[in-house]
């Protein structure tokens, strides 16, 4: 009987490595972002910067160490948008604001360097279905993790009068609409040759033609919408009563809250018409599967001290009688035999010479 | 951007280890963390973190939500042949048949659910009845039936080789303590479950009045004999392990310190090292306790285990579940109302007149890597910026279909300070470092440090960039 207690690992047969795909079901109420905690424009969860470039959202009053960041969101329009004008407020911000995330996200084209343009369908260099202005929602990395499970982004929105709110029914019966990338799935209707990761395309769900109105990219995190989805869809345009400012009850329409408003009204603007938003997001987790075998004749002695009493095992009534052991804890060595790792059984595993086991131990990382 | 290479002496790995501070308050049956005040009320829930006073949540992101109006946020993982799943299966339900494992019922392919938030806070158990016969090794006796000569029904207890075989014990959290606390004897003989042989000089245990017998001979203590208050810690609190020498807990009475118990000699021991001074004559070490091992901590392990059982003040208050008897304090009482169900509405109103402290310090243990990046004179001295240039020079001095060369005399902008008005200073090469970017061996970026202010460096200066990394 042998009483060796260590086994080499054979690394073609005793191990292999798999992956996990742990998820999370992410529901943004619309509600905390346009009005839960307090009125527009000072909202307690909502931060407004002095650059004026973006605002950031919050889950609750961002003053409360339990607040966590959920999204930022900015907005912005391409030089050659009819939005684009020395006159529009913040101009050379806002055609910033457009240029870094074309940049970041897609890249350059041409020989002249050229900045790509956002496209509402899968193919961002031929120009067609060029979305030149758009509001840009950049969701925190806490909520996306790894990346955005492919096919399960929502977002539904009002695209009647700012009147009707968020509260509206949905369409056919109502104004509101839902953006989904519902053709996406982890093989197939999604773009890869951008620079920021796989993206697709955001279809209004309620028309069957599938028009795209934005794009979401997976692992970067961020869904981009654009204007054009308040003066084509549903059946009360909100275009021309797209917004109504606070502070003075001025109501503006789409091309004015894009170049008569600064980007953070603009920003509240979109806020107040996001009814809800929903995704999957991913964690990949990936793990080591060690197969720790123990053949007939091994691993059937034990070195505690309480198995045996006055030299003798003590599980053995009579001589010829099979030494018995319980399995409790794997230890994993590396090749100088140092204690890396230790595994516990639930519960002990009588362990014979009549008997073979292999323990499958999977250390996750 | 300039790639440099690291060398042996440019990268240090040391282990950062720290012991955060932790303190749980006790009173009226509501437990307070750190003393944070109780988590106040949301737009949606009236508690925005959804979790119990005393509670932390791990991830902290369902905040201010509510079953139906602003749903949870929740895991899932698909089945699939990994055999992944979540180590608290939920209960699901399907084609009518109530499942508790979720991971029998589903197919491959179907998710497998969790719940968030997830929490953890200290608890309490007392382990034997005060008032009953039980105590913490109480186990019950296996009885085998069978039928007398005369027909009636007969149950035996149940041997084999005449030893006696119990049923599960009664309180298996102490059972499955035990080893543990045995292995420990090395530090205290206080960790033992059976106490040492009382010698001949010895005139009784005085916190064992009973003097347990074993094998015939009277021994110190015999913790399967002895009511034990057991005080759980999840390890999310403590790391890797509580720092000896700074557990402390003190038993108030009415507001005033009835009691504090210390592990002062870091082995384990809990000493009572302040008392009411009220006067227990009977007591062997001090008047009040003062002195006395209250019982034991497993620092590794996150436990605590009291035994003394002598009175702290002269005073009793109702300190038992379901229990309107009242009771002197004592040590296998702190903590009473720690997620064990004693409240003023389990007990009686005087049971407010107790509030306990439990304070203690964890360890964890940070890996860090330190990295130098030298930037030595002559070195790091251009940027591939497109401002480093001096603006409308002509990138290209040649191409055609065969050659590609771009123009070798453009000029880099002077950005030397000048000191007058109207003068430009003499050109000299100068960078301004605003980044370190750090690269693997197949120059893939891996990490980048950004520094908060650029810093100048001019051509004659050397550079050390200390970058720290915790893993």
């Amino acid at each position: 009987m042998s009483v060796k207690n260590f086994e080499s690992l054979n690394t073609n047969t005793d191990t292999t490595t798999t992956r996990t795909l742990l998820h999370e079901a992410i529901p943004l109420t619309g509600a905390i972002v346009s009005g839960t905690y307090g009125q527009e424009a000072s909202e307690d969860n909502v931060k407004n910067f002095t650059h004026g470039m973006f605002q950031s959202v919050y889950d609750y009053p961002y003053l409360s160490s339990s607040a966590n960041h959920i999204f930022d969101i900015t907005m912005g329009y391409h030089s050659t948008s009819p939005f684009s004008s020395s006159a529009s407020e913040q101009n050379a911000k806002k055609i910033n604001m457009y240029n870094e995330f074309a940049q970041v996200l897609l890249g350059y084209t041409g020989s002249a360097n050229d900045i790509e343009i956002f496209e509402s369908d899968l193919d961002f260099g031929d120009n067609d279905n060029q979305m030149k202005s758009c509001y840009f929602i950049n969701f925190s990395r806490l909520l996306t993790k790894d990346q955005i499970k492919k096919g399960t982004f929502n977002l539904v929105l009002s695209t009647g009068s700012w009147a009707q709110g968020i509260t509206a029914p949905s369409f056919p019966s109502g104004p509101n609409i839902t953006l989904t990338d519902v053709s996406a799935s982890a093989t197939a209707g999604t773009n890869t040759k951008g620079n920021g990761g796989e993206y697709g395309v955001l279809y209004n769900n309620d028309f069957p033609n599938g028009t795209g109105y934005g794009l979401v990219f997976y692992q970067a995190g961020i869904a981009i919408i654009t204007s054009s989805v308040w003066d084509t869809v549903a059946q009360n345009p909100g275009a021309a009563n797209f917004y109504r400012r606070h502070a003075d009850g001025f109501v503006q329409s789409i091309s004015g809250a894009f170049t008569g408003s600064a980007i953070s009204a603009s920003c509240d603007a979109l806020r107040h018409r996001m009814c809800n938003i929903s995704f999957n997001n991913t964690t990949e987790i990936n793990s080591s599967i060690y197969f720790c075998r123990a053949s007939h004749n091994k691993f059937n002695y034990s070195t505690n001290p309480s198995y045996v009493s006055g030299s003798k095992i003590r599980v053995k009534q009579i001589a010829t009688d099979n030494p018995v052991t319980y399995i409790t804890t794997i230890g994993l060595y590396n090749s100088s035999n140092e204690l890396l790792a230790v595994a516990k059984l639930s519960e002990p595993l009588k362990k014979t010479p009549e008997n073979e086991l292999t323990l499958r131990v999977r250390l996750d990382y | 951007m300039s790639l440099k290479k690291f060398k042996t002496n440019d990268i240090i790995l040391n282990t950062m280890k720290t012991h955060p501070e932790c303190e749980f308050f006790v009173f009226d049956g509501v437990v307070y963390y750190n003393n944070s005040p109780h988590p106040h009320s949301g737009a949606f829930s009236a508690n925005v973190l959804n979790v119990s006073p005393g509670f932390i949540s791990l991830y902290e992101y369902n905040i201010d939500k509510s079953k139906d109006i602003n749903p949870f946020i929740y895991p899932f993982i698909t089945k699939d042949s990994s055999g992944g799943s979540f180590k608290t299966a939920v209960c699901s339900q399907k084609n009518g048949v109530i499942a508790d494992n979720e991971w029998i019922v589903a197919v491959p392919g179907e998710p497998l659910y969790g719940t968030y938030p997830q929490t953890a806070s200290i608890t309490r158990e007392l382990l034997g009845q005060p008032t009953g016969s039980a105590t913490a090794g109480t186990r019950a006796k296996m009885y085998t039936t069978g039928t007398a000569e005369d027909g009636t029904p007969t149950s035996e207890p149940t041997t084999v080789s005449g030893v006696q075989i119990y049923s599960e014990p009664t309180y298996r959290h102490y059972w499955s303590l035990r080893n543990r606390l045995n292995n420990y004897e090395y530090m205290s003989p206080h960790f033992a479950i059976t106490g040492s042989l009382v010698g001949p000089n010895a005139t009784g245990s005085w916190w064992d009045p009973a003097s347990p017998m074993r094998g015939g001979v009277e021994v110190s203590w015999i913790k399967d004999q002895q009511i034990i208050n057991l005080i759980s810690i999840p390890s999310i609190f403590y790391g890797s392990t509580i720092k000896p020498g700074t557990v402390s807990l003190k038993w108030y009475f009415t507001g005033s310190l009835a009691g504090e118990l210390q592990d002062t000699k870091q082995n384990g021991e809990l000493i009572q090292v302040s008392g009411s001074s009220q006067g227990f004559a009977s007591h062997a070490v001090g008047s009040d306790g003062t002195g006395s091992v209250a019982g034991v901590v497993l620092y590794n392990e996150g436990f605590i285990l009291l035994t003394g059982s002598w009175a702290l003040n002269d005073e009793t208050i109702p300190l038992v579940k379901d229990d309107t008897d009242s009771y002197s304090p004592s040590w296998r009482y702190f903590g009473a109302g720690t997620q064990d169900g004693v409240t003023q509405a389990t007990t009686a109103t005087a049971f407010n007149s107790a509030s306990f402290s439990l304070s203690f310090k964890g360890t964890t243990e940070t890996q860090v890597m330190t990295m130098f990046a030298n930037a030595k004179r002559g070195e790091v001295n251009y940027s591939n910026n497109p401002t480093f240039l001096e603006y409308g020079q002509d990138v290209l001095n040649k191409t055609s279909s065969v050659v590609y060369e771009e123009n070798s005399s453009r000029l880099i902008k002077n950005t030397v300070s000048s000191s007058y008005t109207d003068y430009s200073a003499s050109f000299k090469r100068q960078v301004y470092v605003s980044r370190v970017a750090i690269y693997d061996e197949s120059r893939n970026l891996i990490g980048l440090a950004t520094l908060s202010n650029p810093v100048l460096k001019e051509e004659d200066q050397d550079f050390t960039f200390k970058i720290r990394l915790d893993m």
